[in-house]
């Protein structure tokens, strides 16, 4: 396994600018998700690392070993796609070896490498059968499987479970993610889907524009955000945004949306010493983090009127308008209300987060 | 309103459709729902008249349908392939139907303007159809549907090919506006949370057949059976195949290849005393209904291994092995687990669903907040 290393990486087609210079380490054993909506960049910066696009400028490293001239099969990466073909004359086992035996494994090897994926992958009942002999979810894991047994130094995939079901997508997760934390491998991940990039990754590259927008662990870009961007792309129901002006009220530091009084939170105290809050502030929260009240109260002090009430079973999603925006929350599954119904909102002080409203930078960090 | 008595359709020897009864109401928000293949599609072709029954019959408000041709049908729909005029502009493919109904001009401009608002594609209006994005394209025919009055619109996978966020915010823009004007709608699709986010009842079907027809909360908490109990929900339900077995006196299930035992409930004692066990018992498990808890205590009383966990940010997800089953729990973000640690689970017959051949006979027991 190797570490990846992105230096002022740059891809242009023509005069369109797919990747903007963006530099980035991977270290080695790291699972990597590279996160954006389409046309973001990520499936060319991948494709460069697999060496299946040219570089327009920049560098990247292989364990430090500069690789930009070296061609895309002696970089002993493996990328992995959606569909994996089978051969239907071999047996699951021989599929699984063919790879190895055409990189003159020895029989030894093979046979160990092979029971090894195998065992992690709950596929060593079945390594005597036919494809065809097999259900559609074996063969997801067998065609998984095969591509995983040659070790490369990079395993790279992009988008390979997106167009499975549901049920078959949060399976293959799993198996995934179990596979990284046994094997170790260096693996780099293209997603558009936010919850796959999270559910799997060590860390996220949040992708926008040709631009690395933030890197950092699940976590982090959940709950601490650089901007709104990442703000809104990370998290289902998206993250809600709301226009406010800083002020002061009664010798208190407040934000103020159109004459609604919103507590500042408590991370921000620093920023409010150091007088370092804009005017002018975008206030984020998530829809898990706001709390409904019937009834006005000193909690629930902001009004919102009922838009659209969507039970889902395990939660119900409220869309409702704090004045012209529309805000979504997210409740108690049986939760209801009638559209045109006032309800009084809380946000969750320590989950609120800010921007400034020009830059869309975030301004504090969630303790 | 609108009867469906014993629909089949089959082409060939494929039966698409197969022997299909449902009824929608009257302003009822109706969602056909299943998988790939299901006849989906093909119902809502029958329903609109594009396509003729192999056997069956339809009723529209107690008149049958059999000799209504499509254009004699006042339903209005949205295909999955869009078919938008592309030789008019946005405007004119929103302002067709209304114009081909005699409504005045300044009618249709406040309409046209209106339905364009709410789907976001104000700015589309003077561009035309090829220079459009798909998701883009999916708006205008879904406004051209909804823009008139029809007494149903029939919507095969409306929003479908928008990204996750615009979808979401359309969801709630369909369910508002189909409310506003008390709409009978049928509106087919493969997403589950969309099936229960816009619908009064869900039409569950697989393999042209129908698997269950209940409200949001009955295919949620009162699954028919595994099919749909495995296809409602995110995380989809885990299931577990279980032996049944009494022993010293008690009913108990054993998980195969383990040595746990898992109390069974009254329901299910009673069921093999009337039925004799049935070749296959699964349990069922929804994410949300269990808990994971890092030590046993009285309740979390089940053993399972850390196959692996996943950060979704206000919650995590942990997937625990019990013998071969693989059986997924919701943690909140502040509970931690390694791979291969022991998390136990608090699998009392209270918070499982039983499967008996396939079909339901326990179901959790109904929580409150």
């Amino acid at each position: 396994m190797a570490s990846v290393t992105l230096e002022k990486l740059w891809k242009k087609y023509g005069d369109v600018e797919a990747v903007c210079g963006i530099s980035l380490d991977i270290a080695d054993g790291e699972f990597m998700s590279f996160l954006g909506p389409s046309g973001c960049g990520k499936s060319s910066t991948m494709r460069m690392i697999a060496g299946l696009e040219e570089i327009t400028s920049g560098n990247i490293y292989f364990d430090g070993d500069l690789v930009n001239k070296v061609r895309p099969r002696d970089r002993n990466v493996a990328m992995a796609f959606e569909t994996y073909a089978l051969y239907p004359t071999l047996n699951v086992y021989e599929n699984l070896a063919f790879p190895l035996r055409a990189a003159r494994w020895s029989d030894t090897d093979v046979d160990k490498r092979v029971r090894e994926i195998a065992r992690i992958l709950e596929i060593t009942d079945l390594l005597d059968r036919r494809p065809t002999h097999l259900s559609g979810g074996q063969q997801q894991s067998v065609g998984l499987a095969r591509a995983l047994t040659r070790a490369p130094r990079v395993f790279l995939m992009d988008e390979p479970i997106s167009h499975l079901d549901t049920r078959q997508r949060g399976r293959m997760r799993a198996y995934l993610k179990r596979l990284h934390i046994e094997l170790g491998y260096t693996m780099i991940y293209v997603t558009h889907d936010q919850e796959e990039a999270m559910a799997l990754a060590d860390r996220v590259a949040v992708m926008d524009l040709g631009l690395l927008r933030q890197v950092g662990t699940p976590d982090e870009i959940f709950h601490n955000p650089a901007d709104t961007f990442v703000a809104g792309f990370v998290g289902e129901p998206p993250m809600n945004f709301l226009e406010c002006e800083y002020g002061q009220e009664e010798g208190r530091h407040v934000l103020r949306h159109n004459g609604i009084t919103i507590k500042m939170p408590p991370h921000s105290e620093a920023l409010v010493q150091r007088g370092a809050i804009p005017q002018r502030v975008t206030l984020g929260i998530r829809p898990f983090y706001i709390d409904i009240g019937l009834e006005k109260s000193a909690r629930h002090t902001i009004p919102a009127e009922v838009f659209v009430v969507e039970p889902l079973g395990d939660m119900t999603v409220v869309s409702a308008n704090v004045l012209e925006t529309r805000l979504q929350i997210v409740t108690a599954p049986d939760f209801r209300a009638q559209p045109k119904q006032t309800l009084w909102l809380a946000f969750d002080p320590a989950r609120t987060l800010l921007f400034d409203a020009e830059t869309g930078h975030a301004l504090t960090n969630q303790a | 309103m609108l009867e469906l008595r014993s629909l089949t359709k089959k082409f060939g020897k494929t039966v698409a459709v197969n022997n299909l009864s449902i009824t929608c109401k009257e302003c009822e928000f109706l969602v056909i729902f299943g998988p790939a293949g299901a006849g989906k599609t093909t119902t809502l072709r029958l329903i609109a008249g594009i396509l003729q029954p192999t056997s069956g019959e339809m009723y529209f408000k107690g008149q049958s349908l059999a000799n209504v041709p499509p254009e004699g049908r006042n339903m209005s729909m949205v295909f999955e392939n869009y078919a938008l005029y592309s030789h008019l502009s946005v405007y004119e493919n929103l302002a067709f139907p209304l114009r081909a109904r005699r409504y005045r001009d300044d009618e249709v401009q406040r309409l046209v303007q209106r339905m364009a608002g709410i789907l976001q594609i104000s700015e589309l209006l003077d561009r035309r159809p090829g220079f459009l994005s798909g998701g883009q394209r999916q708006r205008v025919a879904l406004g051209r549907a909804l823009i008139r009055e029809a007494d149903v619109y029939l919507l095969d996978e409306p929003i479908s090919h928008l990204d996750a966020k615009l979808r979401h915010r359309m969801r709630g823009e369909l369910k508002a506006m189909c409310a506003e004007k008390d709409a009978t709608v049928i509106h087919v699709t493969h997403d589950s949370r969309e099936a229960m986010a816009l619908s009064d009842r869900v039409v569950v079907i697989n393999k042209g057949r129908l698997m269950q027809l209940g409200s949001p909360d009955e295919i949620f908490y009162r699954p028919a059976n595994e099919f749909v109990a495995g296809f409602v929900g995110e995380p989809p339900m885990s299931f577990m195949d279980m032996e049944y077995a009494v022993e010293d006196g008690q009913p108990v299930f054993r998980i195969s290849e383990n040595d746990v035992r898992l109390p069974a409930s009254s329901e299910v004692e009673a069921y093999v005393k009337e039925k004799g066990p049935p070749d296959t018992f699964r349990l069922g498990v929804r994410a949300v209904d269990v808990s994971a808890s890092p030590s046993a205590d009285e309740i979390h009383n089940v053993p399972g291994e850390v196959f692996v966990t996943e950060t979704l940010g206000h919650r995590n997800l942990l997937t625990a092995k019990l013998g071969k089953n693989l059986v997924q729990v919701v943690t909140p973000p502040e509970l931690t687990f390694e791979v291969k640690d022991t998390a136990w689970l608090d699998l009392g017959p209270d918070n499982l669903h039983v499967f008996a051949n396939g079909l339901a006979i326990a179901h959790p027991r109904p929580r409150t907040s």
